[in-house]
């Protein structure tokens, strides 16, 4: 898994060559080997749909669904209302409210201080307080 | 919708009333309890026929905590995981329980943690299948969260509803909880080796299941010792 996990941050590091990267491939890769890991989170009963691997410290809002295919870096947040499948978070992140991720990347250090986004197929990235400055790429 | 709003409707789901909605809200939110109702109908549908375009068989199980779900479960995987492809998706509020002790039995299994909520929705499901190949399974198994209330608010999809309950949890379970009764398809009185000892009248739960369904069938077992497991499997088709 961490083998997967460096090559996709190393991807996504070369941002306006995603479309063309093989990084659908290697999530596929790291889903597959994806455990659970629901031991280390700060927060209250979310759902989650296996597999969901959290690492430490990482904080989850209120009526949050994760799952299946979700892995979070340490100490990221991911605030009430989000929904996310399919999807990697790396670590220091900040997902705002209401945010809706499918089969998404979001880079280490990113940080979506606003609520309602719904994204798909995307790699997200960015220290943000509004949607419109939002950095993101399709694949 | 500005997010205070958004939050009370939010908030008035979780609850299921309506009737704590503020006025100015009222109208909103049951437009919204519907919809959503709808949308589980709708998704219920759509996981009904991949099912069906798989020739998978699928039932939901549904019960209170403890009446033997799982250990029934058990007792049926044992007998054909050899023969059928197995999925078996476990509900919990939290933990794993369920699922390792089902996997043991050869079966594959997803658990879902509904954290705060008491019931699987159709949603769960479609996440989770859309994420497999279908091909791969000829039966599929949901154990919904351990309780006989709030699964009657979500149908799934699945080929029928058992319904299970024991004999420890005294005769009048039946009739206290007629909605979920009235949405299976086999109602399952499971524990019945301790029905003496307990002195359980479950020939009034027998009788309360048909007055409630007209059309449900009702089998005793007991997982325990085994007693009518395969009736029950010949009542499923299997």
């Amino acid at each position: 898994m961490k083998e997967e996990l460096i090559k996709i941050e190393e991807l996504i590091g070369n941002f306006d060559n995603i479309e063309k990267s093989d990084i659908k491939d290697l999530m596929q890769r790291l889903f597959s080997k994806l455990g659970n890991r629901l031991e280390k989170y700060v927060g209250d009963y979310p759902t989650f749909i296996e597999p969901v691997y959290l690492e430490d410290n990482v904080k989850i809002g209120d009526d949050v669904l994760l799952g299946p295919n979700v892995y979070i870096g340490a100490n990221s947040e991911i605030q009430d209302y989000v929904e996310m499948s399919n999807t990697i978070i790396f670590e220091n992140v900040i997902i705002g409210e209401n945010f809706k991720l499918e089969n998404c990347v979001v880079a280490k250090g990113s940080s979506f201080k606003f609520n309602n986004l719904n994204m798909k197929n995307s790699v997200l990235i960015g220290e943000t307080k509004s949607k419109d400055e939002l950095q993101s790429k399709k694949f | 919708m500005p997010i205070d709003k958004e939050k009370e409707i939010e908030r008035i789901k979780e609850v299921e009333s309506i009737n704590l909605a503020r006025e100015e809200i009222r109208d909103e939110v049951i437009e919204t309890k519907k919809a959503v109702e709808k949308d589980n109908e709708l998704l219920a549908n759509r996981v009904h026929q991949k099912f069906k375009d798989n020739n998978i068989k699928s039932f939901d199980i549904v019960g209170a905590i403890g009446a033997g779900k799982t250990a029934l479960l058990e007792k049926i995987i044992e007998k054909i995981s050899s023969q059928y492809r197995t999925l078996v998706i476990c509900g919990d509020i939290t933990t794993r329980v369920d699922a390792d002790r089902i996997e043991k039995h050869k079966a594959e299994t997803v658990q879902i943690n509904t954290g705060r909520e008491c019931a699987l929705n159709a949603y769960h499901i479609h996440q989770i299948i859309k994420n497999k190949d279908l091909n791969n399974y000829d039966l599929v198994f949901i154990e919904n969260v351990g309780n006989l209330i709030c699964p009657s608010d979500f149908i799934l999809g699945t080929d029928k509803r058992l319904i299970v309950v024991s004999t420890t949890e005294g005769e009048w379970v039946v009739e206290k909880h007629p909605m979920l009764f009235k949405m299976s398809d086999i109602a399952v009185i499971n524990k019945i080796d301790l029905k003496e000892r307990l002195g359980t009248d479950v020939d009034k739960m027998i009788s309360d299941a048909k007055k409630i369904n007209l059309k449900i069938e009702v089998i005793t077992t007991s997982a325990k010792t085994g007693e009518n497991i395969e009736k029950l499997m010949n009542l499923m088709g299997l």
